[in-house]
């Protein structure tokens, strides 16, 4: 089962749909989490949500407890929000990216995307990941071509993965394949 | 239930009478022309403590006739209740949260008029409504304070707080209107797809409401969200519209969230790969301005409520902003005045669960001797203060100049 804790957000419900194409997906509400159903679960995912990582503490809890036992994916506060975790500073961007379709590519090769390959996705953030960011076994993997702020990261180890885009967006494009991937490693 | 002899448009007798009568009545715009609900059973004026009886209402009936239906609207107030946020500290005028309507007969307007009523012999008591205009239109916000929330929203948009937000403009005067005048004067020059018409016994509503929020048949359901508004003049069409839309980067961003965010609300509530996108960005054209669409359908969950669809699509995302939740919170506390009707939902739902119901934007609400028009506009991160102020004035003209 795939637990979605949901921030609160207008997005959720099509990250749920989403999901749902692979496996039963349970979702509750930031403040109302299923403490047996969460441990049941085998995948967590976080949420796409307003405000910025320091607003979730719990969302946070959940991530150090779980991090290395299940698999965990974070949706662009999600996203955040592991990165928050792994000591990351998570810092206001100078142009901001709401209802915007761009351009990222995959930029390493140890992804379990091919490196070069180019996704068209949708964003929706005003915040980003402050950089130079190292963390044991995390590796930014992707990059917005336009900016080359972080868009996704690996940490194949831990089994932990993220997004700063949306995947569930209508403006992504190939957001089935990006999720299904990330599922089956 | 009889069936009336269908007259022509014109010198309609039974119609004549209806419109000259003190009978409450609501028109509601339909494809290829409008009908009228009247002679009304039941009346339920909505609060926080009935309204669970009201969505349990439909459960067991069964629709064997038209007039099986219960037809009014939500107030924006009851609606963020029903999520559960609560309004404080606003000034309001005592408003009804919500009434909804059973009615005896419905006349179809179509090429030719046709009458199902249950009710026998028609009565009808003389009643004149005059139009008084006692004071000129008045802004409830100035520019300065207008911008000054703009300005605290563009601060909370770059902190990702909320990604578009939507501030409310009221106009004001003091009068007194024939509601049905101003209607059928309306619909002359802006018969928009969702328009309706509320007359009772102590206020009324007049809209010309362009955006359907829900069109529910069966287990299937629609929902036509409007983010993007252009000024028309002499030398636009409906082509330079859409190049317009599709060129400029603000209004393009504005719009794909709204698609996501209604995408959202409709997945929460439909089968899970059942919400699709039927028609992406298209343009409508109206008397003073063009509008971008999209409109996204779904396929209903099987155990789903009344209740659940209404709490998932109200209040229409495309006039509160993005994420909802959060956004709403924030114009609560910034909003000095109470929306009413605005930004609410008027429709109807028939006993079989059918349901159909738009946005309350572009209306005349009568209350107490006051009109009252309201219109919003969008801040996300490229736009101006002046041009979203005056893009509320733009939405407004049509029902302004009624007053004329």
């Amino acid at each position: 089962m795939i637990y979605i804790i949901d921030h609160e957000d207008s997005f959720t419900w099509n990250v749920v749909h989403q999901f749902s194409a692979f496996d039963e997906v349970y979702c509750s509400n930031y403040y109302e989490i299923d403490r047996k159903k969460l441990n049941k679960s085998s995948i967590i995912v976080f949420s796409p949500g307003p405000g910025s990582p320091s607003d979730y503490p719990l969302t946070s809890k959940i991530y150090k407890k779980y991090k290395g036992k299940k698999k965990i994916i974070g949706i662009c506060l999600g996203f955040q929000q592991i990165l928050y975790c792994e000591n990351a500073k998570i810092i206001k961007q100078n142009r901001i990216y709401h209802g915007y379709q761009s351009e990222v590519k995959v930029v390493s090769k140890g992804s379990i995307f091919s490196k070069y390959k180019k996704f068209k996705v949708g964003r929706y953030h005003s915040l980003k990941l402050k950089e130079p960011f190292k963390s044991e076994n995390f590796q930014i993997t992707m990059r917005s071509k336009e900016s080359n702020v972080a868009m996704a990261f690996e940490n194949q180890k831990d089994d932990v993965y993220g997004f700063q885009f949306h995947p569930e967006s209508f403006l992504t494009t190939n957001g089935k394949i990006l999720i299904k991937k990330i599922l089956q490693s | 239930m009889r069936d009336y002899k269908k007259y022509k448009l014109k010198f309609n007798p039974y119609l004549d009478k209806l419109y000259n009568s003190d009978k409450s009545l609501i028109i509601y715009k339909v494809t290829n022309g409008y009908n009228i609900y009247t002679d009304f059973s039941k009346k339920i004026i909505l609060n926080n403590n009935n309204i669970n009886s009201f969505f349990k209402f439909f459960n067991n009936k069964i629709f064997k006739k038209e007039t099986d239906i219960l037809i009014g609207f939500f107030g924006y107030e009851i609606l963020c209740n029903l999520i559960g946020l609560k309004i404080k500290n606003q000034k309001k005028i005592n408003f009804y949260k919500g009434i909804f309507y059973k009615p005896e007969t419905i006349i179809k307007i179509r090429d030719k008029i046709s009458i199902t009523s249950n009710i026998k012999k028609h009565k009808f008591k003389d009643h004149f409504n005059s139009t008084k205009i006692l004071s000129p239109f008045k802004s409830n916000i100035s520019f300065e304070k207008y911008k000054k929330i703009f300005d605290l929203f563009s601060k909370k948009i770059r902190k990702g707080e909320t990604y578009q937000i939507k501030i409310c403009t009221k106009y004001k005067n003091k009068s007194q209107i024939n509601p049905l005048n101003f209607f059928w004067k309306l619909m002359k020059v802006n018969a928009a797809p969702e328009s309706f018409m509320i007359r009772d016994k102590d206020y009324s509503i007049v809209s010309c409401s362009p955006e359907t929020l829900i069109e529910k048949k069966g287990n299937s359901i629609i929902t036509k969200p409007i983010a993007g508004t252009l000024k028309k003049n002499k030398k636009t069409s409906i082509k330079s519209a859409y190049r317009f839309f599709k060129n400029n980067i603000k209004e393009t961003k504005e719009h794909n969230m709204i698609v996501d965010m209604e995408r959202n609300d409709l997945s929460r509530i439909c089968k899970p790969g059942s919400v699709n996108i039927q028609k992406e960005k298209y343009v409508e054209e109206y008397k003073h301005l063009y509008h971008y669409v999209t409109s996204i359908a779904g396929k209903i969950n099987k155990n789903v409520k009344i209740k659940d669809i209404v709490k998932s699509m109200m209040p229409g995302g495309s006039v509160i902003g993005c994420p909802k939740i959060k956004t709403l919170q924030l114009l609560n506390e910034q909003e000095n005045e109470e929306r009413n009707i605005f930004t609410g939902s008027f429709g109807y739902i028939k006993f079989n669960k059918d349901m159909r119901f738009n946005l309350i934007i572009r209306s005349i609400l009568n209350f107490k001797n006051y009109s009252e028009i309201s219109a919003a506009s969008g801040v996300v991160l490229d736009s101006q203060a002046t041009k979203e102020f005056n893009e509320n004035y733009i939405k407004a003209k049509s029902l302004l100049e009624l007053f004329k």
